[in-house]
């Protein structure tokens, strides 16, 4: 028998350290050596007693951290291998130790499965040797990990950076001018790259204006390849199809449609609309249904001259037309659902009318859906009333969303894209009204 | 921001319920109980929500996830959802291909 009996503990006190060692026992029958369990409960160790089917039944990430296993010598290698796989596979690097009290002759095939091993007399000296060993060397293969991680998250942001820069490049550079309108955009990825974006073009010669904000379910790269798809898929396919367009246009005699429908359908913008955003949902659903990637988005097409506004509202957040008159906003509501999710669906046309004055605010939910720290959402309530009562139109409208969002916000992280455009038509210079 | 998922089979019928905040961080073990409901053999998927305070267009993209994962025969029905869930559902347009039941 040991002579563990003889130890003093009060005279090894346990040294200062940093971090206690994780210890895990295991046996069959929750069965510990006294003597090993005397000098662990002398060291400064963590001690757990399981079973190995207690363990193994543990919820993933329940099993807790572990530096050392000992395990019994009566449990087969192969159980001891089963459970050390189950703590790699939740990120932990633990020595085994296998110990024995009385059958030394089965230690052989723990050590054979590459496990260290711990006989008696368990004195404490010996105990803390043998557990510090382990404890240094988990220690140092942890800081290993760490550098080995750090430089692959160091290639991942060059990559990301590289990613940020070519989605850059599916933005418009500079937005088109007209005279008497401010087109003003905000755009703040929560990631490096983003699901949001928008776009505004020119459509059949200079004569209309298309602007798109859209918003990639998702967030980050898988949004963000998704986001170059499917702006590329709107703008190709809106200026392909407003060539034909204008030539028909000129045939119907476009004034004489303005005048003769009541609902004043601008035929000149309706084609390409209805073509880009039916094109890329059957492009979507016919193509990429089994990646479950959709965008809701509103895309309106522009009278500048007229300031008339036909558009297609994807499932997106209603864009709101403020007045300046004080008169209630108008809210520009879904025509058809999110796009590229069902197919053959149908998108109905929309219509508006943007008069002198007017600022149509575009957004995606990154701004209705900002959090506070206390988790409270913004919400499209106060955004109407923070819009109608800005004094500001265009950029300075911006800065001030801008501003109420971050205080909203406060020191919480921004969680979703967000996009904000304001297409304003400025009032006639002699305005006595305001 | 919590969030808790359950399944219960009973039969054919599949019942999810879902607690707290389904967004990205929270979707993946949503879909895992997905895919169990589906390699189970679903005839049926009940999603009940009435204890679901968000839905982010993530978690939208989880409910075209089931749709694809149960198959097109499958009867998927979102019960109980309170004004903010059902709004995001409506607004996206999945009322179409997915059932919003009173609790």
């Amino acid at each position: 028998m040991s002579q563990t009996q003889t130890e003093t503990r009060a005279d090894t006190p346990p040294e200062p350290r940093q971090t206690r060692t994780k210890v895990l026992l295991l046996d069959e029958h929750h069965r510990v050596p006294p003597e090993l369990m005397k000098a662990l409960n002398g060291l400064d160790a963590d001690v757990r007693v399981r079973t190995p089917a207690e363990l193994l039944a543990a919820a993933a990430g329940a099993s807790g951290e572990t530096e050392v296993v000992l395990a019994s010598a009566r449990l087969s290698p192969s159980t001891v291998k089963a459970v050390t796989r189950r703590l790699v596979e939740e990120g932990q690097n633990p020595t085994v130790v296998a110990f024995a009290e009385h059958e030394l002759h089965l230690l052989g095939g723990h050590i054979r499965a590459g496990s260290d091993y711990l006989v008696p007399p368990f004195y404490p000296e010996l105990v803390r040797a043998r557990l510090r060993n382990c404890h240094e060397r988990a220690a140092f293969s942890r800081t290993l990990e760490d550098v080995t991680a750090h430089a692959e998250l160091l290639s991942y942001e060059r990559e990301l950076e590289i990613g940020r820069e070519i989605q850059g490049g599916f933005l418009p550079d500079t937005l088109p001018q007209f005279d008497g309108w401010e087109i003003d955009v905000r755009f703040r990825p929560a990631r490096t790259v983003a699901g949001d974006f928008y776009d505004v073009f020119e459509l059949v010669n200079r004569r209309r204006l298309a602007l798109v904000v859209a918003d990639v379910c998702d967030k980050g790269v898988g949004a963000a390849l998704f986001m170059a798809l499917i702006r590329s898929l709107l703008r190709h396919t809106a200026e392909q199809s407003g060539l034909q367009n204008l030539i028909a246009a000129d045939l119907l005699g476009e004034a004489s449609v303005w005048e003769e429908h009541s609902r004043a359908i601008p035929v000149v913008g309706a084609t390409p609309l209805l073509n880009a955003v039916v094109g890329t949902n059957n492009y979507l659903t016919r193509n990429h249904i089994r990646q479950g990637y959709f965008a809701t988005m509103f895309f309106g097409v522009l009278d500048p001259v007229t300031g008339n506004l036909v558009y297609i509202n994807g499932g997106h957040n209603p864009p709101v037309l403020v007045g300046s008159d004080g008169s209630d906003p108008v809210f520009l509501e879904p025509t058809g659902p999110a796009v590229g999710v069902m197919p053959d669906v149908t998108f109905s046309l929309g219509y508006a009318q943007i008069s002198p004055g007017d600022t149509l605010f575009i957004y995606t939910d990154g701004v209705t859906e900002a959090r506070a720290e206390s988790g409270g959402f913004f919400g499209e309530e106060a955004m109407v009333e923070q819009l109608t009562a800005a004094a500001g139109r265009g950029e300075e409208l911006l800065d001030h969303m801008d501003g109420v969002l971050d205080e909203f916000v406060g020191a919480a992280e921004q969680s979703d894209d967000i996009t904000m455009m304001t297409v304003h038509w400025r009032a006639p210079e002699p305005d006595p009204a305001t | 921001m919590s969030f808790d998922a359950t399944l219960n089979l009973t039969g054919e019928v599949a019942t999810i319920e879902l607690k707290g905040e389904l967004d990205a961080s929270t979707a993946p073990r949503f879909h895992d109980l997905i895919e169990d409901a589906a390699g189970a053999g679903a005839l049926r998927l009940d999603i009940h929500v009435s204890r679901l305070s968000y839905l982010s267009s993530a978690g939208l993209r989880s409910l075209v996830f089931a749709r694809q994962k149960m198959g097109d025969e499958v009867r998927i029905s979102v019960v109980g959802a309170t004004e903010p869930v059902s709004r995001t559902i409506r607004l996206a347009g999945f009322d179409h291909s997915i059932d919003l039941i009173d609790a």
